[in-house]
């Protein structure tokens, strides 16, 4: 395999590495000898250095990659029940919001530990969603006796699910839904017009208890016994503080 | 609860395929040589992986992917610029023939040969079968056996593909012969 006319027509696979290791010394053999096919092969690894250089890296850009998270929700809800769609204006309103809380993330960090980073940001993903549509409340009542056992047997968690009505935050129902992969209890209550989703896990045994905020979205975690709160909210932090207080009064008491 | 599974559903999709947005959008803008179009292309690309993710075996996303970017481009061209698809001529010959004549524009060639930047154009101009062969070997790096996959056609086909693809390169960056 030493003639030029059998060495011609492997040059690109030879550059392109793609010939087996015995064929491939043959090859560099002939190269290092031969006049012609020498340099041959030095100029399309000069070309494909070229094109390496010269080329340039397109990324996708960011408001493409919220484009594309934005169609695949849409896309998702259209096979879903009727009651789960969105206006198109608004949910993509909120993804654009969504893409800024959650891509930014820099204060979410603060969570520390990774898991508790994608908690959190499911947590407000599943609070923009929640704003979306009509889909706010699975089960619409401010009564513990009406929650509780909607949400006995669909979850194995059993949230407190206290009225604060007369403190400025009524409870409006609740709702089943997805963080970590889990169905989970979210409460959802009102202050005056902004909403805050109460969402239930196991605790953590995490002592943190902070808030964070990133544009406009308040959360706060905190565990009581073998449960674990986050709320969610676009009330102001101070509103989020005191429905905590409150809440955690009640619970107690 | 269906939109339960239909969120695990979009969650795995995103984690799958996302990672290879990159990618899928610098073949989409090889291929349209567009920033706008190339980022149509990829979002419909991505509903019909979506749509079609059930088909999806583990295996090569990325190569799973690009393929759906390529044949939604293909799919684009056809509708908005018929002609950029000019059929290959000779596409079984294996030997260097020329691309057609039409493809490479010699004024703009004689005036590029300084200009590495100019490399982009003449790459640009390349019949599509031979641009996206010589991209995804170059700039996406994939081997003789994955372009096959991508492009769906032998590899043989490929090989050649690439052939003609660098034999036109050079004779419009270097001149005739080697540099």
């Amino acid at each position: 395999m030493t003639q030029c006319e059998d060495v011609l027509p492997r040059l690109d696979a030879y550059v392109d590495g793609e010939l087996a290791e015995a064929e491939r010394a043959l090859l560099r053999d002939h190269l290092a000898d031969c006049a012609d096919c020498g340099p041959e092969a030095a100029a399309l690894e000069r070309l494909h250095h070229d094109i390496r250089q010269s080329a340039p890296i397109y990324r996708a850009p960011e408001a493409l990659r919220s484009r594309i998270r934005f169609a695949l929700r849409r896309e998702a809800a259209a096979s879903a029940p009727a009651v789960l769609r969105a206006p198109g204006w608004l949910a993509y309103a909120a993804s654009i919001l969504l893409a800024v809380a959650v891509g930014s993330g820099g204060t979410l960090m603060m969570l520390g530990e990774r898991q508790e980073n994608t908690i959190a940001a499911e947590v407000i993903e599943s609070h923009l969603r929640s704003l979306l549509g009509a889909h706010l409340t699975d089960v619409a009542s401010s009564d513990q006796h009406t929650i509780k056992p909607w949400f006995a047997g669909r979850s194995d968690l059993s949230p407190p699910a206290v009225d604060l009505a007369g403190d400025g935050f009524p409870l409006v129902g609740g709702r089943l839904d997805l963080i970590g992969g889990k169905p989970v209890p979210a409460l959802v209550y009102k202050r005056r017009e902004h909403v805050i989703n109460l969402f239930v896990l196991p605790a953590s045994q995490a002592d943190r208890d902070e808030t964070v905020s990133r544009r406009g979205y308040t959360l706060r975690r905190w565990d009581e016994g073998d449960l674990g709160f986050w709320a969610v909210t676009d009330a102001a932090p101070a509103e989020l503080v005191e429905f905590e207080r409150l809440f955690r009064a009640v619970t107690h008491g | 609860m269906t939109w339960i599974a239909e969120r695990r559903r979009r969650s795995r999709f995103e984690t799958v395929v996302l990672p290879h947005l990159d990618a899928g959008y610098a073949l989409a803008r090889w291929l349209t040589r567009n920033d706008a179009d190339a980022a149509d292309v990829v979002q419909e690309a991505c509903l019909r992986a979506f749509r079609y993710f059930d088909s999806y075996r583990e295996g090569d996303a990325k190569s799973w992917l690009l393929k759906i970017v390529r044949r939604t481009s293909y799919d684009w061209l056809e509708r908005n610029r018929p002609a950029d698809l000019v059929p290959l001529e000779n596409e079984a010959s294996p030997d260097g023939a020329a691309p057609p004549a039409a493809a490479v524009d010699a004024d703009a060639l004689l005036q590029s040969r300084s200009d590495l930047r100019r490399l982009n154009r003449l790459i640009e101009t390349l019949p599509p079968p031979l641009r996206e062969a010589i991209v995804l070997r170059e700039l996406h790096e994939l081997d003789y056996r994955e372009i096959a996959e991508v492009t769906g056609v032998p590899i043989g086909t490929v090989m050649s593909r690439l052939h003609r693809a660098r034999a036109a390169l050079r004779r419009a960056w270097n001149g005739k012969g080697c540099r």
